[in-house]
């Protein structure tokens, strides 16, 4: 197997009262869309501040591409772009001009094309001339993965990228974080926007309290946490609940109208159960099926349901 | 090495104080054209000489110094904290630039500012007094180490500093005093004791005698004390500086 791009060994930050990230241990592959989750003081700016060199980790390595951060805290860093979760800008520059400079921290020349290239990526075309203290919220915000795209890093972390972005950008952005990713670029991201992590992630982490509590494929993620829920509508309420429904260990309504059956890992699908009540002639007015999302997944990990073994 | 990278955040530091010229060089050298109107004449009716030089040309040296000494630090202190303020310190951490070229470029930058507004000051001072220079050498030399050393001085003040306020700490109550006090405008030679003697603990006497040694020829203590001064000043900052970078001395959290 290829080095990982990067790898986390024991990762721990301590802050005077606080641990903000213990004995974190991660391996992030080439070309990976990587969603790391968590509620609010998680950790995770933390973690993505102790790999960009914003914050001074306490114990553990960081190998980026490879290479021991302690060994080399700079070379590695010609291939990492980092979108911050707070808006920054040099009011005094224009947007092209912010581009510029920022490729030049990267030891790269002038390059107008590239520049041009990411801009019309992030629909920022038209404000290329624009100083960047005349930009909107959101314009900001893209301006900020502009400048952590135009150098082409190799590893791009992005910290709620879409935060306070319009509708439209966020659909755009996803896909193009999506071709990024397509080329080989690795893509660690966080958001609140489960949607967005949903949308784009192959695998997905769990941060809570500065632990890692889970990593792992999202599809089988959903698989293992997501549910479906089938829920029928009876015209006239059945007498008692129908035998089907009994083996399948659905549940009735108080008032007998509505049978609910939850589909897991395991159990038999719901449209089996359905056929069935159908089969008996049951008077069926309406048939609903929800599949739990990737927000709901996040509050079960979080509230600690027990996990199975992978 | 990334020089590229250096020198982008020393053009970027240029273009900063650039962008503003009425306030970074054109304020500075009004002010110390100011002083050596106000005490270049109103001195200059009592005392004729010092040491044998005109009193006006026996000013512009120490004026210059002053010039240069507070726009470098200004420069880097200012640039460095509004960066930290502002939050775009982020771009140049994470950015492959090591503590050697993030020193540079800031350091680089203040000095060119120091040294516009001292050569400028300077320009001025010859339309009164005419140009002097006896050793280019020296001038050179004090010049530079002089724009080097309070650029660093101004760096380290920003990363030490938390509020606006503290980072004018040192200019309005370490340097101010101590440049006034070094003999810009009289000869601490002449001082009645004890004031002469305690002036020879003013670090900035021997800066200020350096550089007159250099654009007039003559000085109370050779130029080398002076030299020696900033050398060892210059080696102890930048040291300091870029241990203190390295560790992201209250820039990383
Ligand atoms: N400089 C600091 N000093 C002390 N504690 C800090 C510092 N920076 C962060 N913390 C603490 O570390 C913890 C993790 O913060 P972090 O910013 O990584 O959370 P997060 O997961 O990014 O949260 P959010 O979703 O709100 O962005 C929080 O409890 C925070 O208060
Ligand atoms: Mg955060």
């Amino acid at each position: 197997m290829s080095v990982p791009v990067l790898e986390l060994q024991g990762l721990t930050k301590s802050y005077a009262k606080l641990t903000a990230l213990s004995d974190v241990n991660l391996s992030i592959r080439q070309g990976e869309i990587f969603a790391l989750l968590g509620p609010n003081g998680a950790g995770k700016t933390t973690l993505i501040g102790a790999i960009c060199g914003l914050v001074k980790k306490t114990s553990g390595r960081i190998l980026l591409f490879g290479k021991d951060l302690d060994e080399d805290p700079v070379g590695p860093r010609y291939e990492v772009g980092l979108v911050p979760q707070e808006i920054n800008f040099d009011p005094f520059f224009t947007v092209a001009e912010s581009l510029h400079i920022q490729l030049g921290y990267y030891g790269r020349p002038r390059d107008e094309a590239r520049v041009d290239e990411v801009l019309t990526a992030l629909n920022l075309q038209g404000k290329k001339d624009s100083l960047t203290r005349a930009l909107s919220g959101g314009m900001k915000r893209r301006l900020l993965i502009a400048k952590a795209l135009v150098h082409r890093p190799r590893l791009v972390f992005l910290d709620e990228p879409t935060a306070g972005v319009d509708v439209e950008l966020r659909r755009d952005l996803w896909s193009y974080v999506r071709k990024l990713a397509s080329e080989g670029t690795t893509i660690v991201l966080t958001t609140h926007y489960l949607e967005e992590a949903e949308e784009l992630a192959d695998r997905v982490g769990v941060i809570n309290e500065g632990r890692l509590l889970l990593v792992e494929d999202k599809a089988s993620v959903m698989r293992r946490f997501g549910e479906r829920r089938l829920i029928v509508t009876f015209e006239q309420p059945p007498p008692a609940l129908p035998e089907p429904a009994q083996r399948f260990n659905a549940t009735l309504s108080e008032d007998r109208r509505t049978l609910t059956y939850v589909e897991r890992e395991g159990t038999p699908p719901s449209g089996e159960l359905l056929r069935e009540l159908y089969a008996q002639g049951l008077p069926i007015s309406d048939v609903e099926t929800r599949r739990s999302r990737l927000e709901d997944v996040l509050i079960e990990i979080l509230r600690g349901r027990p996990q199975k073994a992978a | 090495m990334n020089t590229l990278g250096m020198k982008t955040l020393f053009a970027k530091e240029v273009r900063r104080f650039m962008r503003v010229p009425g306030q970074t060089v054109l304020s500075p050298l009004i002010s110390t054209t100011l002083y050596f109107i106000v005490f270049g004449y109103s001195i200059s009716s009592r005392v004729k000489e010092v040491g044998g030089v005109p009193y006006l040309s026996f000013i512009v040296p120490g004026l210059i110094f002053l010039g240069i000494a507070n726009n470098a630090f200004l420069n880097s202190s200012s640039s460095l904290f509004i960066t930290k303020i502002q939050g775009t310190l982020v771009d140049l951490l994470v950015a492959p630039l090591g503590p050697g070229e993030l020193l540079a470029g800031f350091i680089g930058g203040a000095m060119v500012r120091g040294l516009v507004v001292g050569v400028l000051t300077w320009a001025v001072a010859a339309l009164f007094t005419g140009f002097n220079l006896q050793h280019a050498g020296v001038t050179a030399f004090f010049l530079l180490l002089s724009s080097y050393v309070f650029s660093l001085l101004g760096l380290l003040a920003a990363m030490w500093a938390e509020k606006f306020e503290q980072i004018n700490f040192f200019p309005t109550f370490v340097m101010m005093p101590l440049t006034f006090l070094g003999g810009v405008f009289y000869s601490v030679r002449e001082l009645p004791s004890p004031w002469s003697q305690i002036s020879l603990f003013n670090p900035m006497v021997y800066m200020v005698e350096g550089l007159r040694y250099g654009m007039l020829g003559q000085s109370s203590f050779s130029p080398a004390l002076g030299g020696g001064i900033l050398l060892g000043l210059a080696l102890v900052a930048t040291g300091l500086a870029l241990v203190a970078l390295r560790a992201g001395y209250k820039l990383k959290s």
